[in-house]
This record gives C-alpha cells, structure tokens and sequence, in this order.
C-alpha cells in the first residue's frame, strides 16, 4: 500500500499540471466564444441545457484490501442540447469552446479520482500507522509484563518443588538411616541372642509369640 | 436632390455621428494596446477614447466588466443621437434596436419557458433592445400570455405574426424562434429602406442594400455550417434564410440543400467575395474549419468584410447609414479591445493580433 502513494502523488502531480494547460486552453477559447458571438451567451446555455452530456461513473477499486472509488468519465454523444446556440454567428466557436471544456473536465475527473484515493488511503495509512504505534507502546509492552510474571510465578513454583523434593529426599535418607540403624541393632542383639543359645543349646524353640496369649499385639501405628 | 432638404432634419445627425467616427480606435491605438501588460495599461490607453466611463472601474477589472463599460459609452452616445433624430431618421434608427429587441425577447421567453424569474433577466437584457413594454414581459407567467397580451404590443409583434404562433414558443428551439425573428426582422428593415419614400433612391437606399444584403448572406451561410450535426431538418433550415441578398435564390437553395462544407463553398460561389472567403479560410479541408493558415476563421473574414464595408459607408453624405456603420464599427471596436483584454488577462499573447481594424 505504501508503495501506491508516492505513485499517486506522482500522477496527481501531472494530472494537476495537465489541468493547468488544459483549462487555460478552455477559458481561452471562451474568449473566442465571446469574441465571435459579441456578447454574453452564458445565460442561454444555462437555460437550453437539460441534460448531462458529460457523466461521471464512479467504480470501486481494491488495493491491498482499502476499497478506493474510480471514476470515469464518458460522454453520451446522443445529447445535443444546446447544438443550435449562435447558429446565427459563432457557433462554431461555442461548439469548439465545449469540446475544449468537456476535455477539462474530463481532466478534472481524473485528478478527482486520484485526490479521492490519496485522501482515502492516507486515512487508512494513518489507521494502520496508529494502530502500528498502540501494539508497539501498549499492547506489546503490556503483554511482556504478563509474560515477565507468568515466568517468575513458575519459577517459585519451581524452586518451591524443588525445595519440597530436598526436604522428602531428607527426611527419606534419614529415615533410611535409622531403619538401617534398627536392623542393625536387630541383627546385633540376634548374634548376641545365638550367642547365647550355643552357650545354653538346650533352649526351647525361640519364643514364637503365643498369638493367642495374653498378651496384646503391640499396636500398629501407620 | 437628396442633398437638398436631408441636413434641415438629419444633418445634425449625420454630424454626431461622423465626430463619433473619428474617436474609433486607429492601427496605432491597437498596437499600442497589444504592447500593454496589464489590463490597467489597456485602461490607460483606452482612456482618451473612452474617458469618464472607465472611470469608475476598479483596478485592474474583469474584461467583461471593460466591454460593459465600452457598451454603456456605444449606448450613450447612440440614445443622443436617437434623441436628436426626427421623421424617417428616427424610424430608420428605431430599426437598428430591433436586433437587440429580438435578442432580449429571446433571454426572456427562455426565462419564462423555464420559470425562471424573470426579473433578474432584465438586468441582463441589452440597453439598445431595450423598450417601454419590455418589463411588461415579466408579468407573463406562460407562452401563451406572453404572445397574446405583450409580444402583440410590442414593435416586434409583425415579425411573430405570420411565422410563429404561441404553439410554436413552447416547442421550438429558441435558437429557431430568435433567427427567424431575425430573419423576419432583416427583411423588413431590407423593405423599409427600400420602399420608403424618404429613402428611396437615396445612397441610403444603395449602401443599406449592401449592407443589408451582405448580412442576410452571412446569416444564411452561418446558419447552414452551424446547422451540421443538429436535429435542424432542411426544411427548418430554409425557413430561416433571409430572402433577400446576393445568395438568394439560386444560392439560398443551394445551401438549403447542403450537407457539408463543400456544397457550402460551392452555393457561395455565386459570388466572388464569398468565394474568395471559402478559398482563403480552406473550408475544403473538411476538419480545418477553424481557421485558416494565418488563424482567421470565416467568421473573421465576414467580420473583416463587414468593417470594411461599414467603412466605405463613410464616404456617403446625406444618409442615416453612417449610423448603422458607426454602429458595427463600434460593436467591432469593442469585441477588439476585449479580445485584446483577454488575451493580455490569460497570458496567450500569441494570437493578441488576431482582432480586426480599418483604420
């Protein structure tokens, strides 16, 4: 889209300077006109036109997704109306006098078109322009402030877990630790106990708990 | 014998009129203006000739507010003369405002023909064509009262009678209504200076013939290249011919029968002047219609024509026609000095020279 501007203002560029030429030609040769007829002419015109022989159609174009209007210009050659004015003298100073203008105008239509368009799409330059600056300076900031902060949150988070895992993997090793200690100390008192049976052999079959004794089952805690 | 008795009541007149001849601008005024650089030097130059009246322009003014100006002074000084005519000469001069009624009746019929108000056309009106009646037009609100109660009193009715009726204003193209007016209007005046007594056998009779002759030609010959191209029939286009002149009959049939430029330049050949005239522009050409090698159209040439026969008029006596001369040397002058004012206003200085002087 950028690069369609400096192309439009080239070509509203010429069309300006050709409208320059073209209506000086035009306003010249309505001073033959008033030369060959003598006298003023304006009204007459005025009065006989009724309808447009020179119309505008205006079209829509699509550059990069900004609908900008067209128009064009065409004449319905069927409309005459005021072809008999200074049948007497001059008119063929005031039919000439028209075509020069129908081609300004056919000028103006063009640089119309042009301005429209440059208007138009410097607008929406414009548009994109603001909407380019509020994504750099609020939208993008402001996301990144969310993100900066999803980002600490996780690594509390993570650094909690990994605290958490240190303390469980403590408390595990120490656990370990003094279950080794018991067995050990198990094992320790069952030599010490096989020691003493080699010395006294005769011992009845080691106490297996009398389950249905009197004596209660130690309770299990979890 | 015209000599004798035509100074008691006109050659007060005819007087004015040659002391008015003399303050026309010459070759050296004009090139004197074509050296100027703004319209305030064309103001200056022109300030001898015109004096008080374009006193009251403001700096630097439009051109067409210069040609009002120079219009007021032809009206002025042609509404003194009129005051000072009697008998026949005030009839004869009576006769050169009608072309500017006609010309006036035709801005008010298109006013009322498409309800404008009316009013505001009279200030647009030409002062020559104006009339006490004029006004009265505004009162009409339709065609059919405009004919019945106002064109009926006003000098030009007898030019209406006969060739248009109030069906006819509602329909026709007022280009047609106003050229046979005109028409109509040439042909009388044509039978008044021939038939009245007063002038009848007078050079006024033998230079207004010429005149008058010359200008039903040139009409018919404009009417018929500017006709080309339009919804005119032949028919219509005969209708509006003057029936008088050097073209008439052979010629007028002519060209009522042409269809292009050719058959023009061939009807004209009758004669030699018009002949020369087609020769010179290169109507042939088909396309080179506007202008010739050195850039005058027809037109120009007729207008050449037209001043140069006006001025020959001046070496008339005893005859109202320096008036009708001074007259078309005046408009000319004008048309001249606006030309020139435009040309200088626009910078297109190159075709400055393309006005039209005889003295």
């Amino acid at each position: 889209m950028s690069g369609a501007v400096p192309e439009i203002t080239r070509r509203i560029d010429e069309a300006k300077q050709k409208m320059g030429r073209v209506m000086q030609i035009a306003a010249f040769s309505l001073a033959e006109v008033s030369y060959a007829v003598g006298g003023d002419i304006g009204y007459q015109i005025q009065e006989s036109a009724k309808q447009a022989r020179f119309r505008v159609r205006a079209k829509q174009d699509n550059v990069s997704g900004v609908l900008l209007p067209h128009f064009e210009s065409y004449t319905e050659e069927g409309i005459n109306d005021f072809g008999l004015t200074g049948l007497g003298k001059g008119g063929q100073q005031v039919q000439r006098s028209r075509e020069t203008y129908a081609r300004a105008v056919e000028t103006l239509v063009e640089l119309a078109s042009l301005q429209t368009a440059f208007v138009i799409l410097d607008e929406v330059i414009k548009v994109v322009n603001r909407r380019v600056n509020a994504i750099e300076h609020v939208i993008i900031p402001r996301t990144e402030n969310t993100i900066k902060y999803i980002m600490s949150e996780l690594d509390e988070v993570d650094r909690e877990e990994f605290y958490r895992l240190k303390k469980v993997s403590n408390k595990k090793q120490r656990d370990i630790a003094a279950a080794d200690a018991e067995m050990e100390a198990r094992r320790a008192a069952a030599q010490e106990k096989e020691g003493q049976k080699a010395l006294e052999p005769e011992k009845e079959a080691p106490d297996a708990p009398d389950v249905l004794g009197e004596q209660e089952d130690a309770d299990v805690i979890f | 014998m015209e000599g004798l008795f035509f100074n008691v009541n006109s050659g007060y007149v005819e007087g004015i009129v040659r002391g008015y001849r003399n303050s026309l601008l010459t070759g050296q005024h004009y090139n004197n203006l074509t050296q100027c650089e703004t319209i305030d030097d064309v103001k200056l130059q022109l300030a001898p000739a015109y004096g008080d009246f374009l006193a009251a322009l403001p700096p630097n003014p439009s051109t067409s507010a210069l040609a009002g100006k120079m219009t007021d002074k032809l009206v002025a000084e042609f509404r003194y003369v009129l005051t000072q005519a009697t008998g026949s000469t005030a009839r004869f001069l009576e006769y050169l405002t009608y072309g500017y009624m006609i010309d006036n009746i035709a801005l008010l019929i298109t006013g009322t023909l498409h309800e404008r108000d009316t009013r505001e056309l009279l200030e647009r009106c030409h002062p020559l064509g104006w009339f006490e009646t004029l006004p009265v037009l505004c009162v009409a609100t339709n065609i059919e009262e405009l004919y019945n109660s106002v064109l009926i009193e006003t000098p030009l009715a007898g030019y209406f009678k006969g060739s248009l009726s109030h069906q006819d204003l509602d329909e026709l193209n007022i280009e047609i209504v106003r050229n046979t007016l005109y028409k109509n209007y040439l042909e009388d005046f044509y039978q008044f200076v021939n038939t009245h007594p007063d002038f009848k056998g007078t050079p006024t009779q033998e230079v207004m013939s010429e005149l008058l002759e010359f200008e039903a030609d040139r009409r018919a010959i404009n009417i018929t290249l500017n006709s080309f191209g339009t919804e005119l029939s032949k028919q219509e286009r005969r209708k509006l011919y003057p029936e008088f002149g050097k073209l008439y009959p052979e010629g007028s049939l002519m060209l009522s029968r042409a269809d292009d430029l050719e058959s023009v330049s061939l009807a004209v050949s009758i004669s030699a002047d018009y002949k020369a005239f087609f020769d010179a522009v290169g109507l042939t050409q088909g396309a080179g219609f506007g202008g010739g090698a050195d850039g005058k159209s027809l037109e120009d040439m007729f207008y050449q024509k037209e001043m140069e026969m006006s001025k020959v008029v001046f070496t008339r006596q005893f005859t109202p026609a320096v008036v009708y001369a001074w007259m078309r040397l005046k408009e000319q002058e004008i048309r001249n000095v606006t030309w020139i004012a435009e040309c200088i206003a626009q910078h297109q200085k190159e075709r400055i020279g393309n006005f039209i002087s005889v003295f």
